[in-house]
């Protein structure tokens, strides 16, 4: 056995240093290329993911929220819940808001939708709506009077017909607010944020103080957003809430965000794996082609080899190496050039209408990608050789 | 060394059938240099064939050195050819891609051996096919000449039970041709080498021992 490797080792080793370089550089640039378009799709779309998953922290639900039980529509004693939570390591800040049913009206327009309230000095702990003002300034404690105004929700002089905006709201207008319990309020525009994240740019904030005012309520709120130190270990935290009693609804931004996120990523799927499944299927067909090509060119001397004693598999074997061969140095090349390419679009993300996109490479596909890799070249390597390597010897030397 | 008992091989090509074979027996004995000559398409690379093990023939029996080596499965004569035959074919049957001393020593590796003893004799055999200054030439940087002694080289280079030829000349010049035969000549007398060597060339007979004529499949005379 351990001669049977020698010879093929052998065997192929020269015949890649003696044969063609053009050939040798030529299909070790095509397996690279392919190897690349094994990541490099996934990983934007991962990219494209992760990049989500980022603005949903960072504006939608920071990393963990409490909701009222089933039937309660406000959590009770907020005040000894945030203080809990804050207790422990790790927690970076809490945020308790009220969200009510609101209708806005500006001049002619008029949009239904949600309101929130925000303690001001709490929400800056939690998510970073407020770095993203593009006019006016941020809400204070004290505000009574004051709102802030998403852009898809303030909108923009000269707004399509079917868009659901207040047609241009700027900072310094009185919008009409009506609540969901009759109360009609008329509030001053403190400033308009546009953080691109999924409906938080339609979503208008008052402060907390003034919430409980038009409400009659005190320490409830309608859901607290929990800002923890280190991404990924939501799971954990949440135990620990429930350790400490609080036996409120807990969720994860990812249970919150699954079917968001989730759909993106799955319609994306489908076109990362037709392009996987092409991706290999080209593999195949160049290492094939090559060891073809290969084998029927040298019919004779494999002819020959047989003759002189040479074990079938050992000459079979041979072919496969080369395969492998093509196949690793295409994966080093690819990885080389990958490299390269990710870190030059992680230097220069790619903006796009939901943020900044930058390549996100899993280890996981860079696994598979070369597992897949290697399988579909020992194939292609093993076929065409073991086809003509099994002819008899006399046709393989005079045809 | 060689028992050959009506042989024949039938080429069946569709609905033809070609009759290369009709029958032919005859012995080899250990240290003889046998010629075997006759018309084109009278059967002789064939025979050749069937008593080399590279082929098998429809009817007949073949002991080498006692042994039926037509009950041999299709893995042990790839062994067998491997540790006790050598061939020499019409063409230049070496690799192009191995260089003359990788050429002689490629069975040698195959067989297992160590490294430092079959490059020692591999290079000793190629000097004495007078290649001693090519080692390292690559067959495309050879002449049809010396091509053919590397392939000389290897298949001796194992000291093999018997040597089999077919028209190793074939291709050469008289000069080049002469080299040859006094090669295997000095193998065969020498080393006591058995060798089976196909030819057309009258003038070769005289280097071998005995002579088989061929003609349309079985033995004219010998
Ligand atoms: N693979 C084959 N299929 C069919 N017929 C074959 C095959 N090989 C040889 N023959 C036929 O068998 C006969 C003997 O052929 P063979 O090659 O043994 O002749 P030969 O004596 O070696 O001739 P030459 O001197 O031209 O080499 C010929 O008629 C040839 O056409
Ligand atoms: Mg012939």
């Amino acid at each position: 056995m351990l001669k049977n490797f020698k010879v093929s080792f052998f065997l192929a080793h020269k015949s890649i240093r003696r044969g063609s370089i053009g050939t040798v550089i030529l299909t070790v640039t095509i397996m690279s290329l392919i190897f690349m378009n094994l990541i490099f799709l996934p990983s934007i779309v991962s990219g494209i993911g992760e990049t989500m998953n980022i603005m949903i922290i960072d504006y939608t639900y920071s990393n963990i929220v409490i909701e009222p039980k089933e039937d309660n529509l406000y959590i009770n004693n907020v005040a000894s819940i945030k203080k809990k939570i804050n207790s422990l390591p790790g927690v970076v800040g809490t945020s308790a808001r009220y969200m009510t049913g609101a209708t806005y009206t500006y001049k002619d327009n008029f949009v239904g939708g949600a309101v929130r309230s925000i303690n001001p000095v709490d929400e800056v702990a939690v998510t970073k709506i407020q770095t993203e003002l593009i006019e006016g300034e941020y809400l204070s404690e004290a505000d009574t009077d004051e709102i802030l105004l998403g852009i898809d929700l303030a909108g923009t002089e000269g707004k399509e017909a079917e868009e659901a905006d207040l047609g241009g709201v700027r900072v310094g207008d009185k919008i009409k607010v009506t609540f969901s319990n009759g109360a009609i309020k008329e509030y001053r525009v403190k400033g308009i944020f546009k953080t691109k994240a999924f409906t938080v740019d339609s979503a208008a904030f008052i402060t907390e103080k003034e919430m409980e005012s038009v409400l009659g309520l005190d320490n409830k709120a309608s859901e607290i957003l929990v800002k923890i130190s280190r991404r990924g270990s939501e799971e954990e935290y949440r135990k620990k809430f429930m350790e400490l009693g609080i036996s409120e609804d807990i969720k994860t931004w990812k249970d919150k965000s699954a079917g968001l996120v989730g759909n993106v990523i799955s319609s994306f799927s489908l076109i990362t794996f037709i392009s996987t499944i092409i991706s290999l299927v080209m593999a195949v067909v160049v290492i094939f082609i090559i060891i073809y090509i290969n084998t029927v060119n040298k019919r004779r001397q494999i002819g020959i080899l047989k003759a002189i004693g040479i074990d079938q598999w050992a000459i079979i074997h041979s072919y496969v190496i080369q395969a492998l061969f093509y196949c690793f140095s295409g994966i080093i090349l690819g990885a080389f050039l990958l490299y390269f390419l990710i870190s030059y679009m992680t230097a220069n993300p790619i903006t796009f209408p939901m943020g900044e996109l930058k390549p996100v490479v899993e280890q996981q596909l860079i696994i598979q990608s070369i597992i897949s890799l290697i399988a579909a070249s020992f194939i292609a390597g093993l076929i065409p050789s073991w086809k003509t390597a099994r002819e008899n010897i006399l046709k393989s030397i005079w045809g | 060394m060689i028992e050959v008992k009506n042989i024949e091989k039938t080429y069946i090509m569709g609905k033809v059938k070609v009759q290369a074979l009709k029958g032919v027996s005859f012995d080899v004995k250990k240290g003889e240099f046998l010629a075997i000559m006759g018309a084109s398409g009278s059967g002789k690379s064939t025979l050749l064939h069937q008593i080399g093990l590279l082929d098998t023939p429809t009817a007949g029996r073949i002991f080498i050195d006692k042994l039926n080596a037509l009950k041999l499965s299709e893995r042990e004569k790839t062994l067998f050819r491997l540790n006790h035959l050598g061939y020499v074919f019409q063409e230049y049957a070496i690799l192009p891609e191995l260089t003359a001393v990788e050429n002689v020593y490629l069975p040698a590796m195959m067989r297992g051996e160590r490294k430092e003893l079959y490059l020692k004799s591999s290079i000793d055999i190629l000097e004495t096919v007078g290649l001693g200054n090519r080692l390292h030439h690559l067959p495309r940087e050879l002449s049809g000449g010396e091509q053919q002694r590397v392939a000389i080289a290897r298949a001796i280079v194992n000291k093999p039970k018997i040597l089999f030829a077919d028209e190793p000349c074939v291709s050469l010049d008289s000069e080049s041709s002469k080299q040859i035969l006094e090669l295997f000549k000095t193998l065969n007398t020498e080393l006591n080498q058995t060798i089976v060597m196909i030819t057309h060339e009258d003038w070769h007979k005289e280097y071998s021992d005995r002579v088989i004529y061929m003609k349309d499949g079985l033995i004219e005379k010998m």
